[in-house]
């Protein structure tokens, strides 16, 4: 047991915890942050994606110790009111389906479009490694784009003449 | 107090009579005059609800419990629009919210309408949609009466739009009226509009309600749940179903950090529910497997405790099967006597003297769903009474393992359901939260949220079906079928659908068929995964006809159009829609190949019914054999549809995972227990894999039906591909999944 403090979301925390706990479970079970979600616990599928020091980190496979003196910014965190434009375009163009992954999408692709605001697809499918069980990629690429600034986006990806 | 009119079986049997074809048809209940006589309530509603279903706060929020859980595919925001259709409130008004299954056990029909009303779908069932209007239209009229009755007017001067009510220059809001409108009850049900003046249902393409909640990380999943003094577990079962616990060491980890206690998970020890239970699914797939639990307060205490412990198991029987070949084989020793039992025979398949016979064998492995949410739940046992949180697919069968395994009388079991992270079947049968209940059962008092591994949940599955068909043909001299024989032999959940009503046995246009089924039962678990068994019977039969198309020479799009015949016009129109925005016919380069497959789910054997579905698949193979699915041109007929964007994100969501499916997934038997546990062994297609995909709705028939879609694309994608691969390759493909084919070529 170690006491460690943490900065999430621009507030200090600080926590009586094993070091080697990883970041996930911190958040988790130690704080109650439950929007950071698990899906696999090794790096897999990026469900627990969260900015350290405004980089996009799985933070399953972080230790919370590492994160001590850094910046870390978690989905509840993401935009003050919810209204970061990609978590707007993922209401408006009903990008999730049951939604668990989506989180970690939304935290990688504000990662991507911070390090590089206009990619093009190709760029998106590299940048994006995400699992998403449900299948929402086509409209994940989409609200990307259109964030982007390609007002095509819609149309060309998310569900053909729908 | 409150008088609900609507009595659910009164008003079932009501509508029965004025409906007429109320079983495919909405539009007859509008064209009646009048409507269903006032019924004393059955099922009043409680404080300010208008009914159970519908309560409207003063500030006018619109809240709809909702029978179905959320599981991604919009279930729960189409019921509400059913609702809101007819309750002429404004979109923006209306919230969701899960029933309490318990006051259905105290008041039976409270909630319970239409096939599986308690499960994650059917929102647009024939009964359930048209009764969850009436809800809406029967409130509308008591909110109208109710302003009527503070205005001084009759309530048919009254107008009721967007969340207001209107009298001339008057206004108030529903909410302003709600607690007056709760006590009203009409002397006559009111009825519905007409579908040509619905401005929600056909018209407008809202999101899931829940997607606000989901992209700020405060929607609540079952994982997510939190409560005062909640404690965590982890846990093991078996590794070979069907094994036991030998012994476990306890003593070995009680010291470790934040440890509270280690408890067996023993089958014989569920206690059985006091009343005869009514569950939806039965309860013989819900049982324990033999494991243990640790408990500790943080998950991650618990779980390396659980690493740590040092456990003996007796693995029974499965240990038998080393090897899915050793499995294989066995199915295709079965498959190869034909002496299943004939499930259609028509005409005489040895009358044939065909100039070509066409055979073939296919096989489909045991999947995982693999939803992202590993499978969890919180229960707390306290004074006779349990309390659940669950992300269930179906409340129903969660409510009955609920008290089945705690015993406990019905009243005094509540199911909260929460958020969903993906079904897909999986989340049906309620084994899951049993594992639950057992451990809570044990540390009674506080909270215990059990949660499964990523490998746990892989490996403790209710997988798809292992699936053997071979098939027979015929073939005349013109290359079409004369007879067709074909087995399928099924290791685990046994459905026929798609197989048995495959459209070429069934549409009459082959004179002699024999289908039959034989089983090869194993110590593995199965259950539902989405589009169950269909999912496989559609790969084996139109691999098959495609296999049929090949060896006459013909053209595989003009070989199913020919054999479709006069068939219910919409498998034409589909099959058509779709090739030809594929560009079907179109020279294609070395190492592209286009495939075509199509069917029917639930009701590929009646005419105007279920889903119909059609895919082309476009892929490129690489000369070293590398597989990339480039483009799905997807056509469908559901009659109609609800909800345009609902309906397309089904399919394209189920697009990517028959593409998994079809492509990727193989669970391995190894002295039986499954091999693979997480993500790296068992690979997920990702964004990079993705084809553009196209969804066509120029097939829609415009039928009055609005047939369910979840499942039906998950049928011919695979079948598509394979057969795309063999116009690219010249190389069959019989088996799933594809990426251990070799298929290099050049
Ligand atoms: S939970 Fe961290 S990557 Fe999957
Ligand atoms: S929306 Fe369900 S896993 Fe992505």
């Amino acid at each position: 047991m170690k006491t460690i403090s943490l900065t999430i979301n621009g507030k200090a925390h600080s926590l009586e915890i094993d070091p080697a706990t990883p970041l996930l479970w911190a958040l988790r079970d130690h704080l109650g942050m439950t929007g950071t979600k698990f899906g696999c616990g090794i790096a897999q599928c990026g469900a627990c994606t969260v900015h350290l020091d405004g980089v996009a980190m799985r933070s399953c496979s972080v230790p919370v110790e590492y994160a001590e003196g850094k910046q870390l910014t978690t989905i509840e965190g993401l935009s003050e009111s919810g209204d970061h434009r990609l978590q707007q375009l993922w209401v408006e163009m009903n990008v999730p389906q049951c939604g668990y992954c989506q989180a970690g999408m939304l935290m990688a692709a504000a990662d991507l479009l911070q390090r590089n605001p206009t990619p093009s697809g190709e760029e998106v499918d590299a940048a994006m490694t995400n699992i998403c069980r449900c299948g929402t990629y086509p409209r994940i690429r989409a609200a990307i784009l259109r964030a982007a600034g390609d007002p095509q986006a819609v149309v060309r990806y998310a569900g053909g003449e729908a | 107090m409150s008088d609900v009119v609507l009595n659910r079986r009164r008003f079932l049997v009501s509508s029965g009579l004025f409906a007429g074809g109320m079983a495919l048809s909405l539009s007859p209940l509008a064209a009646v005059p009048g409507g269903v006589a006032a019924q004393p309530a059955k099922v009043p509603g409680e404080g300010d609800e208008l009914d159970p279903w519908i309560v409207i706060r003063p500030d006018n929020r619109v809240i709809v419990r909702v029978p179905c859980p959320e599981i991604g595919n919009g279930a729960a925001t189409q019921t509400a629009m059913n609702v809101a259709e007819e309750l002429q409130c404004a979109w923006e008004q209306v919230e969701v919210e899960f029933c309490d299954f318990t006051r259905e056990w105290r008041q039976p029909g409270t909630y319970a309408v239409g096939l599986q009303p308690f499960f994650g779908g059917h929102s647009t069932d024939h009964e359930r949609m048209p009764y969850t209007m009436q809800l809406g239209a029967s409130a509308r009229e008591r909110l109208k009466a109710a302003a009527a009755a503070r205005w001084q007017v009759a309530a048919s001067e009254v107008e009721a739009r967007g969340g207001e009510l209107r009298h001339g220059d008057k206004r108030l809001s529903f909410g302003e009226v709600a607690a007056e409108a709760a006590a009203i009850a009409l002397a006559q049900e009111p009825a519905l509009k007409s579908p040509g003046d619905w401005w929600l249902i056909g018209k407008a393409t809202p999101h899931k309600l829940h997607l606000p909640q989901v992209v700020t990380g405060s929607a609540v999943y079952g994982i997510d749940v939190k409560l005062p003094g909640m404690v965590h577990a982890a846990l093991k079962q078996s590794p070979v179903h069907g094994g036991r616990v030998k012994h476990f060491d306890s003593a070995a980890v009680m010291d470790m950090p934040g440890v509270r206690a280690v408890v067996e998970i023993d089958p014989r020890k569920s206690v059985g529910s006091p009343v005869e239970t009514q569950s939806t699914f039965g309860l013989e797939d819900s049982q324990l497997r033999s494991g243990v639990a640790v408990i500790a307060d943080h998950y991650w205490q618990a779980k390396n405790a659980l690493d740590a412990l040092p456990i003996e198991w007796d693995d029974r029987l499965g240990a038998f099967w080393k090897s899915n070949e050793q499995i294989y084989a066995k199915q295709e020793e079965i498959l190869q006597r034909w002496q299943g039992k004939a499930i259609t025979r028509k005409g005489d398949i040895y009358s044939v003297e065909p100039a070509q016979t066409v055979e073939a064998t296919y096989r489909t492995p045991y999947c995982e769903h693999v939803a992202m949410e590993p499978l969890n739940g919180t229960a707390l046992v306290s004074d006779g009474r349990l309390e659940v949180w669950h992300s269930s697919q179906d409340m129903q069968q969660a409510f009955w393992v609920a008290v089945d395994e705690s015993g406990f009388m019905p009243e005094n079991v509540r199911v909260h359901q929460t958020q969903v992270g993906g079904g897909f079947g999986r989340r049906t049968m309620g084994d899951d939260l049993r594992v639950v209940v057992a451990v809570a059962r044990q540390y009674p008092g506080v909270p215990v949220k059990v949660i499964w591994s990523r490998e746990e949940t892989t490996r403790q599955g209710l997988y798809r079906t292992l699936l053997g068909a071979s098939y027979r043909a015929g073939l005349d001299r013109k290359g079409m079928p004369e007879s067709l024989e074909a087995e399928t032999c099924f290791s685990g959940l046994q459905l026929n659908l798609g197989f048995v009503d495959n459209i070429y046995a069934s549409n009459g246009e082959i004179e002699n068929v024999r289908l039959a089924v034989s089983k090869f039962p194993l110590h593995i678990g199965t259950g539902a995964y989405r589009a169950p068994c269909y999912n496989s019977h559609v790969f084996t039969v139109e691999t098959f006809i495609d296999e049929c198309a090949a060896a006459a020479g013909i053209d595989a799009y003009d070989y199913r159009h020919k054999l479709l015949g006069s068939w219910d016009k919409s498998w034409r129109k589909c099959l058509q829609v779709a090739a030809e925005k594929a560009g079907w016919g179109e020279p294609l380069p070395r190492g592209q190949g286009l495939g075509i497959a199509i069917s029917n789910w639930p009701a590929a054997g009646e005419k105007n019914a279920g889903t119909t579905v059609c895919a082309v698949a476009r892929v490129e193979v690489s000369p070293a054999g590398e597989v990339r699915v480039r483009q799905i041109d997807m056509s469908f007929d559901s009659g109609r549809v609800a909800n345009r964007d609902a309906v397309s994100a089904q399919l394209e969501g189920g697009i990517v995972f028959a593409m998994n499916m079809t492509l990727n997934e193989e669970l391995t038997i190894r002295d039986g227990a499954i091999v693979e546990g997480n993500y790296h062994e068992y690979p997920v297609l990702r964004m990079a894999d993705m084809p553009q995909i196209n969804i066509h709705f120029d097939a829609l028939s415009g039928h009055e039906r609005f047939a369910i879609i979840g499942e039906a694309p998950v049928g011919p994608v695979g079948p598509a591909i394979g057969n795309a691969i063999f116009q690219a390759t010249g190389k069959r493909l019989r088996s799933m999944p594809f990426r251990k084919h070799d298929l290099s070529w050049g």
